[in-house]
């Protein structure tokens, strides 16, 4: 870089592109990035690309270990379970339901978190003050706790406990929007655009959210990984989705009996779930350090 | 200074079969220490893994085989019981017995100074004798007894076997004494006597209970003759006996037996492999390659009298329909099942009743054959199929070991001929109480038999008093198939029985009210430190002799 | 001090009203019979139902029926488990001590690793030590808790034969149940068999406080690491620094008190989530604890059971939060005077 340049060219930047400069720093938010990019592509392709379709039983292939075993069969790369449904084919529409409904939970709760999150905060006194009991009330409640008392009421079953986790997880995020929301308006700069006689709506477009939308990024993160691992947790606990769905934390259950039998069979589903919240948690974590070092500088 | 009774009692002895099939289970004796009143250390005890709380235990209440396993051997015993071996009648609380010429009288000498438990919560004054025989045997059919109606009257086995039909009195000759009057002779009653069912229970403590008024306690709170005495049951947890120590056999049963109760099959093997358990029930098929491949676990294995089945609830359409049911039994692959279900260690039904047993007549089975289901169903008035439940005990037993993953494999079937099913699964107990109320279209469930009486595949199971008793999982009632059923009973003639019991297994495989799918091996993995755990070829099993440490 | 303790106690009202009011209207929320689900009894005869339309005053407005419900909440009648046919408070009673202790075990291992963890990675920040265990609080705070415990059990209990897999103790010590919190009750009994059976139980432990403290360890560490930083990020520690204290001085006398302060609470707030996922560890490992119970009771549509486990734990889970509130203002009286009803 020119030391003696006469114009900073780095304070010129837009901050989005100085933030993806601070994100791509972090070679591991960086690799998170990628397998999160994967991960969603799989999501949205799986049953095209699937080698087999779930249900797909091959009665003379039972249990067979992947392929990279002596008695592996490269037809099936990781092999079978014990109804002879191809495995990898299995974990790809898994992605689907694990990761897929989890980003669509965490999408719905992060919209409404800002809608709400947004009314509370600009709503002051009596209402405001009711509501903010309420949310310290849900947020004593674990969010796996509330989606069981969800479930509870609902009956078990995968779309039930999509509701159940945009529910549970949606008073943190309301708290933590309401948070964000406060904090900006108040700014000075809000002050001095209030003053100028900037509506609400003014306020909240151009003021507010320009300046929160980053950090909603993050809240999204945290919610996806949460949600992830609440779907899973629910269907390995058989309160989520039903067998044969191929949702990861229900596969995993499914397959516990042959744990001694078939290890692969329990051990990838939970790899993969071990992956995706891990991949997730990089991305947010690294995305808030760029944004700390974006504050910095 | 310790002093050391070493005994031997039987060595070695072999079982071999004759009429029954196969048991090999070694039953060895072992050194007995003198009775402690406090376990100082873990070694005086066997844990028994099972796979389901007791829903009782009164065994004359109930016939869920998993409850009738933790108690009815080890708390109680019969009158007679029936050799394993040989399967003849043998003495236990009644040392001999008599039959009238006409059949109609059956007396009973009983043994003397036989005592019932002294527990925490009652101490008895007496020994059995002729009015404990008489309490318990007419507290199932004669209503004037004070404890008939506790439990609503249900005793479920003897009810569908028509025993209460059977005896009109039983008349107290002595004070060791009994003699049994009944309406008609019947050839299956010294066998329904010699069940696990048929158990003795104190009358003394059973007036004691109602002078406090709390008769309900007197089935969750058991006083029985058996080899241990109840000492607490934590439901889902444990059940813990301790060791009676004035039973009438003998006193070398150990201090404490504790059945952990673990329903998943997958944590009852692995508790097995890191010896959490001493002996586990029903260790399932895919596991037995692991455990057999360790030395220090051997498996037992025993030739059931037991038979899965898929039945139907014939009295709620399209089930009433003899061609759907017959058109769902063609769309099924029964080869597939015996392989991926059973793993191999099965035999594939050709009837409802297992090679075994003398009445058995192999019948000609539907098979696969998709076109020939599909054609049926056509038939029937379905051609584009319907929604059906499909029902999947959720415990794992001798004649189903993964009721689950038969139910995705039929469930897969059944979608190939159009019909969509839905898997339904309920916690054991619940799952049995909404089955006898008949709330099921199909059900994967199954019967072990508890004597070796082919009637015992027919009557409990199918016969109309079953579907009152809520028993008959089929909801199944045929005036022509009962005909059969009584024909069978009311002959001693031998030839005849078969002849009536192979009409009925005909009609079986004709009407379809259930499909037999497969008969199970029974299988129970054990340290190999344990002796003397019995499997036996029907009824629960008995832990009266085991014995743990090699000696 | 007096008024901010009346405030949380309002607060608290508060919070437990709406708490018994969402349970109370469960009743009407789960499918099945209403007097059922009030009751736990089945097939009632007309003269029972009678009887307990009475008792549950069902023909009474609602705010009567919810009075009526708070009463027999504070005497202990809290009806009766449709599975087992006992009372659901003598199951509460017997199994929420199982799941506090294995909890707590589990906060106190979170506590002793994560906050000096934490100091650590602050102490070193953006050194090898810090890289090494802030990788490993991310690996951590990824991994589902149930396939952590099943790895466990696999390599541990399977392989190595080190550890039990299930319950709290070997169950041929017979250990009469006093206060039912395990350890407690054993060292009431006799020193030999006292002494085995309290290895022994040890021993059950171990795997399972492993696997709760996993997430609870991660985010104290996080916590503590994020805290401290800000800390020493402050004037005050510019100064110290300027005056010549070495970095042990530094953070063990100046940073740490102050650092400290927010991590309390949000050792409070960790109870919830322990609580949560215990119910998971709960199921894996046998733990006979309320978890478990709870789960079965679901699986079973015992809705008696289900109502009676979510208020005691949800009430469990307001009681420590408040505790850890009070604590924390208790050394922080800064904090007081926060404003009614903020968070």
């Amino acid at each position: 870089m020119a030391k003696f340049s006469l114009y900073s060219e780095e304070s010129n930047r837009s901050p989005l592109s100085r933030l993806w400069r601070n994100f791509k720093a972090n070679h591991l938010a960086l690799v998170g990035l990628w397998m999160f990019i994967g991960l969603t592509l799989l999501a949205m392709t799986a049953p095209l690309l699937a080698p087999y379709g779930i249900d797909q039983q091959h009665s003379d292939a039972l249990l067979i270990p992947p392929s990279w075993h002596d008695d592996g069969d490269v037809h099936f790369i990781l092999g079978t379970d014990d109804l002879g449904r191809d495995v990898l084919s299995r974990l790809m529409n898994g992605a689907t339901y694990t990761f897929g409904l989890s980003i669509v939970a965490a999408l719905v709760t992060t919209v409404l978190g800002v809608v709400l999150g947004t009314l509370a905060g600009i709503n002051r006194g009596f209402k405001s003050s009711i509501l903010n009991h309420l949310l310290d009330i849900t947020l004593a409640i674990p969010s796996l706790l509330l989606a069981i008392i969800i479930i509870a009421i609902l009956g078990p079953g995968l779309l039930n406990t999509v509701w159940a986790i945009i529910l549970a997880l949606l008073p943190q995020h309301i708290h933590s929007i309401r948070n964000l929301v406060v904090d900006e308006l108040n700014k000075d700069y809000i002050g001095a655009y209030r003053l100028d006689g900037a509506s609400r709506t003014h306020i909240l477009f151009r003021g507010v959210f320009p300046n929160i939308y980053e950090h909603v990024v993050v809240i999204f993160t945290l919610a996806l990984s949460t949600a992830i691992l609440d779907i899973a947790a629910l269907g390995f606990l058989k309160l989520g989705a039903q067998p044969p769905t191929t949702e990861w934390g229900a596969m995993l259950a499914e397959n516990l009996g042959l744990i001694y039998l078939a290890p692969w069979t329990v051990g990838l589903p939970g790899a993969l779930l071990f992956l995706s919240v891990l991949a997730t948690n990089l991305v947010g974590d690294g995305l808030r350090k760029a944004l700390q070092a974006r504050k910095a500088t | 200074m310790v002093t050391r009774m070493t005994r031997r009692l039987n060595i070695s002895q072999r079982y071999k079969a004759i009429t029954i099939g196969a048991v090999a289970t070694l039953i060895l004796s072992a050194c007995g220490e003198v009775p402690q009143t406090k376990p100082t250390s873990k070694t005086q005890g066997i844990v028994y893994c099972a796979e389901a709380n007791p829903v009782s235990f009164n065994p004359q209440v109930t016939t869920t085989g998993s409850t009738i396993d933790i108690i009815a051997n080890q708390l109680y015993n019969s009158l007679i019981s029936i050799d394993p071996v040989t399967a003849e009648f043998k003495p236990e609380l009644a040392t001999s017995w008599q039959i009238s010429d006409d059949g109609k009288k059956i007396t009973f000498k009983l043994r003397k100074d036989v005592a019932f438990h002294t527990t925490d919560y009652f101490t008895p004054s007496r020994t059995m004798n002729a009015d404990d025989v008489i309490f318990s045997f007419s507290r199932l059919f004669d209503v004037y007894n004070p404890y008939h109606f506790v439990h609503d009257a249900n005793y479920p086995y003897f009810q569908s076997v028509g025993m209460d039909q059977l005896i009109r009195k039983i008349i107290k000759v002595d004070e060791y004494t009994v003699r049994f009057e009944l309406f008609s002779a019947e050839s299956s009653l010294l066998s329904n006597i010699a069940t696990d069912f048929a158990v003795i229970l104190s009358e003394e403590y059973a007036m004691f209970r109602a002078s406090q008024d709390k008769k309900h306690l007197f089935d969750t709170l058991p006083i029985g003759t058996g080899p241990y005495k109840y000492k607490h049951f934590l439901r889902d947890n444990l059940v813990r006996f301790h060791k009676h120590h004035a039973y009438w056999k003998h006193n070398h049963a150990v201090d404490q037996l504790v059945y952990d109760i673990t329903t998943n099959n997958t944590t009852r093997i692995a508790k097995m492999l890191t010896k959490e358990c001493d002996i586990t029930s029903h260790p399932s098929a895919t596991q037995l390659e692991a455990l057999s491949q360790r030395k220090d676990i051997v498996v037992d294995k025993a030739v059931n009298l037991n038979v899965g089945y898929w039945a139907f609830n014939t009295e709620k359409p399209p089930f009433d329909n003899a061609l759907v049911r017959k058109a769902l039994a063609h769309s099924i692959d029964f080869d597939k099942i015996m392989q991926a279900v059973f793993y191999g260690n099965g035999i594939a039904a050709q009837s409802i009743l297992p090679p075994s047993s003398w009445a058995y007549t192999p019948q000609a089975m539907p098979y696969y054959d998709p076109v020939k289901a599909k054609q049926y169903l056509t038939e029937a008035g379905f051609p584009n199929g319907f929604e059906m439940t499909l029902w999947a005990m959720p415990v794992s037993r001798i004649y189903n070991p993964n009721a689950r993953k038969m139910a995705e494999l039929i469930q897969s079937d059944l979608r190939q001929i159009g019909i969509r099913t839905r898997i339904v699964e309920y916690e054991w107990n619940t799952f049995i109480e909404r089955i006898g109320r008949h709330e099921h279209d199909s059900v994967l469930l199954g019967w072990a038999a508890d004597t070796p009486d082919p009637d015992n595949f027919f009557s409990p199971l199918l016969s109309c008093t079953a579907t009152f008793t809520g028993k008959n999982p089929a909801n199944w009632c045929n005036p022509e198939f009962d005909l059969l059923l009584t024909q069978a009973l009311d002959t001693n003639d031998l030839k005849m029985r078969k002849f009536y019991y192979q009409q009925a297994q005909e009609m079986l495989i004709r009407e379809l009210p259930l499909v037999p799918i497969a008969h199970g091996v029974r299988f129970q993995a054990r340290s190999a430190e344990i002796s003397g755990a019995e499997l036996r070829p029907f009824g629960g099993v008995s832990l009266a002799n085991v014995r743990k440490g090699t000696q | 001090m007096l008024d901010y303790l009346l405030r949380r106690l309002s607060l608290l009202l508060f919070m437990l009203f709406a708490l018994t009011a969402f349970t109370f209207s469960l009743n009407y929320l789960f499918p099945g019979d209403l007097l059922t689900n009030f009751s736990g009894q089945v097939n009632t005869s007309f003269s029972q139902s009678q009887l307990l339309e009475e008792k549950y005053r069902i023909e009474d407005n609602i705010l009567v029926q919810y009075s009526a419900f708070i009463g027999r909440l504070i005497e202990g009648d809290w009806g009766v488990s449709l599975s087992s046919g006992q009372t659901v408070s003598s199951h509460v009673a017997l199994l929420l001590p199982a799941t506090l202790e294995l909890c707590f075990y589990a906060l106190v291992v979170a506590i002793l690793l994560g906050i000096p963890a934490g100091i650590i990675t602050s102490a070193y920040h953006k050194k090898w030590p810090d890289k090494v265990i802030s990788t490993l609080t991310l690996l951590g705070f990824s991994i589902p808790v149930f396939w952590l415990a099943l790895l466990l059990i696999m390599v541990f209990c399977l392989g190595f034969g080190w550890f039990p897999m299930s319950g709290r103790i070997g169950l041929l010590y017979e250990i009469p149940a006093v206060t039912n919190f395990i350890l407690l009750d054993i060292w009431l009994l006799d020193f030999p068999y006292g002494g085995q059976a309290f290895l022994d139980a040890l021993h059950h432990l171990a795997l399972p406080t492993i696997v709760l403290a996993m997430y609870p360890t991660t985010v104290l560490t996080r916590f503590t690491r994020d805290s401290m930083l800000n800390v020493l990020e402050q004037n005050y520690i510019k100064t110290a620094r300027a005056k010549g204290l070495n970095r042990r001085q530094i953070i063990l006398d100046h940073a740490l008190r102050n650092a400290l302060l927010p991590v309390i609470k949000q050792i409070g707030l960790q109870f919830s989530t322990l609580i949560t996922l215990a119910m998971v560890t709960e199921v894996i490992f046998s733990w006979p604890g309320i978890g478990r119970w709870l789960i079965d009771s679901i699986y079973q549509r015992d809705y008696p059971a289900i109502q009676g486990g979510l208020l005691a734990v949800s009430m469990f889970v307001i009681f420590a939060n408040m505790l850890a509130d009070l604590t924390h203002s208790l050394l922080d009286p800064v904090s007081r005077n926060q404003s009614h009803g903020k968070v």
